[in-house]
């Protein structure tokens, strides 16, 4: 697969203290095999928290694919099955 | 520009001052203040006879009584009778003497200046030197025996002043620099200081007084071959435009206004900080500007900055916010200005830096509530937006003087 994997991280104020803070530093903490093949990106709000119906803070999307409640290893997992795929 | 803005000027008073080389002491004072009873700011640049100990005490007696004299309206004449009057007598010399360069700014900015045997002020408008018409007066001197031979001419002059102006006054350390050197037999001269003056403003427009004070004493040292012959003092008064800052926080409580609050954004004069996800969300939208996130230097306690044109900053906006309080506050009780080093990348660290190089700060602050950061499983404590705001506002009137205004929307 050529295509990079677009992981799109929430920065607002809500996702930021529930966690995005690490998630943002994901590609340091990317398995070998998975290196190169993101491509990660900040927003500084996407607007989920808003909407209760969304899940919990923070939120992060994978290709587009929205995780809420999202960890490290949840974002992981999700690149991991489309890289995979 | 608008007459609004001719009108409010801020005075930006500095000074800039090297003893002469050798000396402990300074021989010229330089005094400033602004009279909280009317508004004036009176500022006073004296140079006493000799050099050291004894021109200080003449110079300081000059200048603090000129101040005072000028501040509780004696006319000037009388007051520079009692002052000549008042001065001790140089043992060796047997006169008494010391110059001064009086500058009395009133609100509705009218400069008077009076000026006794200093050389001439230098008055820089637009990148060209204007000079006021000066009237003289001579002066009596009771005690003949003590006075200098020469009579005592005071000059005054007065105009009206314009955003930007720049009032340098100096004493003739400024002026005999380089004296007796080769490419300056006669010293600098009033002529050659006033070209350098009016290229330096040239080459940096917004130059601050400090800086120009600076700048025309330093050159002055390096014609003196770096060793003073004589106390070199520069004053400069700087008329500044106020320097504008924005910082438009949170989405208003009723979406119809996104509409105004861009307005607002749009039709701003001075620099622009977008601090909140919403807020920048909203504004892109609107201007149909994009916003991208900067992920350099991620700091874990406090979010990336973005960037947006026609932004200078944008950030987040709780978090940033409470950490800014807490930096004003840390600085306000040590004395320091600057943020401290672990916040100098960060969002917080970048707004504390363009909140002290402002003059007048406007906060529009949109009063709707994220109910997210209401949810009590936050680990932090999120502060409500207005009460943040409110904090920054106190701190910023009280400790840095600063002219705060703050909007909801």
């Amino acid at each position: 697969m050529s295509d990079k994997i677009k992981v799109v991280v929430c920065s607002g104020t809500a996702c930021f203290v529930m966690g995005a803070s690490d998630i943002l530093l994901l590609e340091e903490n990317l398995p070998e095999d998975l290196q190169g093949r993101i491509e990660l990106e900040g927003a500084n709000c996407l607007g989920y928290c808003k909407d209760g119906a969304n899940g919990k803070a923070p939120y992060v999307t994978v290709n587009g694919e929205l995780i809420s409640g999202a960890t490290v290893l949840s974002v992981m997992n999700k690149i991991r099955e489309i890289a995979y795929a | 520009m608008s007459d609004a803005q001719t009108q409010s000027s801020f005075i930006e008073v500095a000074h800039y001052q090297l003893y002469k080389s050798g000396q402990g002491a300074g021989g010229d004072t330089f005094l400033s203040q602004k009279n909280d009873s009317d508004g004036r700011v009176i500022t006073v640049l004296s140079d006493g006879l000799g050099s050291g100990i004894k021109a200080g005490v003449l110079s300081t007696l000059t200048a603090t009584m000129a101040m005072k004299f000028v501040a509780a309206d004696m006319p000037i004449q009388r007051a520079a009778e009692i002052i000549m009057s008042t001065l001790p007598v140089c043992k060796e010399r047997g006169i008494s003497y010391a110059t001064f360069t009086l500058v009395d700014i009133e609100p509705n900015s009218t400069v008077k200046i009076m000026e006794y045997d200093n050389p001439g002020y230098v008055l820089v408008r637009q990148d060209t030197v204007i000079e006021p018409i000066k009237n003289c007066a001579s002066i009596e001197r009771k005690n003949r025996k003590t006075a200098p031979q020469r009579e005592a001419v005071v000059y005054y002059s007065d105009y009206r002043s314009r955003p930007g102006d720049r009032l340098v006054f100096f004493s003739d350390g400024v002026t005999q620099s380089g004296m007796g050197t080769k490419p300056y037999p006669l010293g600098w001269g009033a002529v050659r200081a006033q070209e350098f003056i009016l290229e330096a403003v040239r080459e940096s427009p917004e130059i601050s007084a400090r800086e120009l004070a600076k700048r025309i004493v330093l050159k002055a040292q390096q014609l003196d071959c770096y060793r003073a012959k004589d106390d070199i003092t520069c004053g400069v008064i700087y008329f500044r435009r106020p320097r504008d800052l924005l910082i438009m926080t949170g989405p208003p409580i009723n979406p119809d206004h996104d509409t105004e609050m861009v307005r607002v954004f749009s039709s701003f004069s001075g620099k622009k900080i977008v601090s909140g996800g919403t807020t920048a969300n909203i504004l892109s939208r609107e201007l149909g500007r994009k916003v991208t996130l900067n992920l350099r230097n991620i700091d874990p306690n406090i979010p990336p900055v973005s960037q947006m044109d026609g932004a200078d900053l944008v950030t987040e906006g709780i978090i940033t916010l409470g950490r800014v309080a807490e930096i004003l506050e840390q600085g306000s009780r040590i004395g320091a200005t600057a943020s401290t080093e672990r916040d100098r990348e960060n969002g917080a660290g970048k707004i504390v830096e363009f909140l002290l190089d402002s003059d007048r700060i406007t906060f529009v602050v949109g009063t709707r509530i994220n109910d997210a950061h209401q949810d009590p499983n936050m680990p932090v404590e999120l502060e409500i937006r207005r009460n943040i705001v409110k904090r920054i506002q106190m701190l910023l009137a009280e400790h840095y003087l600063k002219e705060v205004t703050i909007r909801y929307l």
